[in-house]
């Protein structure tokens, strides 16, 4: 089922004292995946494996085929070849396996915009199979937690991008999931509430559960990631934990060795035009 | 600036055919549907003015514009188009004058599949008054750039509406008074047609003394006046048209530059809806929470609300055919089994649902289908909504014709009839909904709208799907009339078929598209999302 090639350079252990998956092999996977649009292909022959307990961070630029991954790994999106999958199940053989261990957090558009904060925490919880009780209860401590008890009765659609945020992660943690896909978790999130939410992934992750994190803030990349893979044009071009990362790029923080990675920081020359005063 | 958003609405029309091979198909059939329709409008204007003479021909004609211009301005509301150029955010930030931009978009409006529509009846009023043909076409002209205006006008006043939340579900209210709004006149055109023929009719009502305050009679007033040598009226007639056009594009202007310039509904107004949530009712489980979520969306969601109400229409045809009593619909007010009727008329009301449970879903099929639940039980869930909304439909729209037919004996029956039509909508609706998942439109509920997203195979494969329906309907249909009509059957068999007949339908429906949902939901989450 797993390819043996697949190019895990640095790998990380779970803190010792953690309640870790008795399971053998790891916590996210992907062999071969390829995914074409037409003639370009978005994601070409990607192996992954994360390991269980592991902060991982999908980084890349703009279309270098992140969102894609994700997207083949949770069953969104099938693949042209390869496969993927959650601890010892396969995406495409067992979905409703894979749907069960894991929570994703969806672009802002894709909630429910005319169900109110409650009632989609409730949805999600009732689709995970919670009991109705110990829904409510995780339901209102969610709310609480992520300051939006006084909004809990507003519809998802008349919430600001934050707050959209926020709300769409509770969906996405209310069962506990194994493995979170977190796909731009803190863009228009407010400190204080992306301070909580940092926490509340450390203290997740810390228990033997998994987070794999695409963002473009490097200082919480660099923060948060036990190890972090890096995507150009659909492959996975490097991956390693921040620290490594550094070292073999000869930088010394994960902004420069990722800009160093993709090949990125030209200088902006020509654009003549753009010197003097505007107009 | 008036070229440049020409070259952008070409270049949208174009690269959307470039993308989209449905829409290749789509956008010529469109257009040769639409030309056909025209031709057929204009071929009957052609051949009434022709045979009209005086007073009563002019009059025709001034009728003629003045429904012309109707159609075209409501069209819009009623099958509101995907017109990206008429987006007003897109240019909030664009150093474009609202001037420029009334004037920009004018133009592009000629740059449409509905632009054959204004080519072929102004061209039927030049051949009708070829007498005084220059003076046709320079009406023919005015006429187009009064329809654009005023049309791009209305359009950008939906937008204005629905730029809040209360003017979207305003927006529904006015969908359906206009629908009956045109019923109504259309049955009291045919019945004064029926009593006195046309020529009395337009004579009796004419339209030139009031033409001041009817543009497009104050455009054809321009040809007529010249068929009838007055030219100085013709001309003056030109000026109120001319005249008429501008406070038209002022009008549309101050909208345009309200909509650039207003915020959309701020959060803060929106209104509270409790922070029960859906975990405090007593049933609990996917199915139950799945309908529970459909029923909301019935309600919250103006779309969706507006599919549901159309059962409205059918109570208001029938308040109108007791109103005026017109010939056609008056018939049935006697016939005993008219409240058995509803199930099939509440048919129609949920078939945009029924048919395309996820393509309702929108982006949100991305937030459904990562979660854990059995497809069957979420098509399950999805059922139960719509069963729940028809049912309800049914028996309020089954009373009321009992009352209008004062038939209440077969009123026995109706359980069993409901229970077997929905049945069978969902049976059909549910294979249809995976099979052929469509794309909402941004706005719009009816099968054009849907077909402007996805081309004519939305058409086909809705109306198979409604031909599927009726198909199984025939046999269950024919044991009640053999019951209720003929008493031939017992009472106890016309309970049962149908609602076997329905049910077996359902459960075999249900099992294969479970079965194939299973297998295409990555398909169905790509065909449903909006971009």
């Amino acid at each position: 089922m797993l390819s043996d090639k697949a190019p895990v350079t640095t790998q990380t252990e779970p803190s010792s004292d953690a309640p870790i998956d008795a399971r053998e092999g790891p916590a996210v996977w992907a062999s071969g995946l390829v995914r074409r649009f037409g003639k370009s292909t978005a994601v070409d022959g990607l192996d992954l494996r994360i390991e269980r307990g592991e902060f991982y961070g999908l980084l890349g630029q703009n279309g270098a085929g992140k969102t894609t991954t994700i997207r083949m790994i949770v069953g969104l999106l099938r693949p042209s070849a390869g496969t993927a999958g959650i601890g010892e199940f396969d995406t495409w053989a067992s979905p409703l396996e894979v749907k069960r261990r894991i929570g994703v957090l969806p672009e802002e558009f894709n909630l429910y915009e005319r169900l109110t904060g409650a009632e989609l925490l409730d949805f999600s919880a009732a689709m995970h199979g919670l009991g109705q009780s110990e829904a409510r209860s995780r339901r209102d401590e969610l709310l609480a937690l992520l300051d939006l008890e006084s909004e809990a009765g507003k519809l998802v659609g008349d919430y600001s991008r934050g707050m959209r945020k926020k709300v769409a992660l509770a969906a996405a943690i209310i069962h506990k999931p194994e493995v979170l896909f977190l796909d731009e978790p803190f863009e228009g999130v407010d400190v204080v509430s992306a301070r909580l939410i940092q926490q509340l992934l450390q203290r997740y992750t810390a228990q033997g559960s998994t987070v794999v994190f695409s963002a473009h803030e490097m200082h919480l990349v660099e923060r948060l990631c036990t190890r972090i893979g890096i995507m150009v044009k659909g492959k996975l071009a490097m991956e390693e934990t921040p620290a490594g990362l550094c070292a073999r790029t000869g930088t010394d923080n994960v902004e420069d060795a990722f800009i160093a990675a993709v090949g990125g920081g030209a200088e902006s020359e020509g654009m003549s035009w753009f010197d003097g005063s505007p107009g | 600036m008036v070229r440049r958003l020409a070259w952008l609405k070409w270049r949208l029309l174009r690269n959307g055919l470039r993308k989209d091979w449905q829409r290749r198909i789509g956008l010529p059939g469109s257009i040769l549907l639409i030309g056909w329709g025209a031709t057929t409008v204009a071929a009957l204007y052609l051949d009434r003015v022709s045979g009209l003479e005086g007073a009563a021909r002019l009059e025709f004609a001034h009728w003629s514009a003045l429904a012309l211009f109707m159609f075209w301005v409501t069209l819009p509301v009623v099958i509101f188009p995907l017109d990206e150029n008429l987006d007003p955010d897109q240019f909030a930030l664009a150093p474009v004058s609202p001037r420029q931009l009334v004037t920009g978009l004018a133009v592009s409006g000629l740059i449409a599949p509905s632009v054959v529509i204004l080519l072929v009846t102004i061209g039927a009023n030049v051949a009708a008054f070829n007498e005084v043909w220059p003076v046709a076409i320079l009406a023919g002209l005015l006429m187009a750039a009064l329809m654009i205006v005023a049309g791009q006008m209305l359009t950008t006043l939906i937008s204005a509406i629905l730029h809040t939340r209360k003017g979207r579900d305003l927006a529904m209210l006015i969908v359906v008074g206009i629908g009956l709004f045109g019923f109504l006149s259309q049955q009291v055109v045919r019945e004064n047609l029926r009593e006195v023929g046309l020529e009395e009719s337009v004579l009796a009502h004419p339209l030139s003394d009031t033409a001041w305050l009817l543009p497009p009679v104050a455009v054809q007033r321009v040809v007529t006046d010249a068929a009838r040598g007055a030219w100085a009226g013709s001309l003056m007639w030109a000026v109120v048209a001319a005249g008429w056009i501008l406070v038209m594009a002022w009008l549309w202007h101050r909208l345009l530059a309200w909509l650039l310039t207003t915020p959309k509904e701020s959060p803060s107004q929106s209104r509270k809806r409790g922070s029960a949530g859906l975990a405090s009712g007593r049933t609990w489980g996917v199915r139950t929470v799945m309908a529970r979520k459909e029923l909301r969306f019935y309600l919250r969601d103006p779309r969706q609300r507006l599919v549901w109400t159309g059962a409205v229409i059918f109570l208001g045809l029938g308040a109108a055919s007791v109103l005026v009593g017109t010939g056609g619909l008056s018939l049935f007010r006697d016939r005993d089994w008219l409240p058995l009727l509803a199930p099939v008329l509440v048919l129609f009301v949920g078939l945009p649902i029924a048919l395309n449970m996820f393509g309702w879903e929108r982006n949100a099929a991305s937030f459904l289908f990562v979660l854990p639940a059995r497809p069957r039980k979420l098509m399950v869930g999805k059922n139960l909504a719509v069963a729940a909304a028809l049912a309800v439909e049914t028996s309020a729209m089954a009373v009321i014709l009992a009352i209008l037919s004062n038939s209440w004996a077969v009123l026995r029956f109706l359980p069993a009839l409901t229970v077997c039509s929905i049945a069978c909508q969902l049976a059909v609706g549910n294979l249809t909904s995976v099979i052929t998942p469509l794309r909402l439109p941004r706005e719009g509920t009816d099968v054009f709208a849907q077909a402007t997203e996805q081309g004519c195979l939305a058409i086909v494969s809705q109306l198979v799907s409604f031909f599927s329906i009726g198909l199984l309907l025939v046999l269950p249909a024919s044991v009640m009339v053999l019951r209720v009509q003929f008493d031939v059957l017992p009472d106890w068999f016309a309970h049962t078929f149908p609602l076997v007949w329905g049910l077996v339908f359902y459960a075999v429906s249900l099992w294969l598209a479970g079965k194939l949902l299973s297998r295409r939901i990555p398909e169905v989450v790509n065909w449903v999302q909006v971009v």
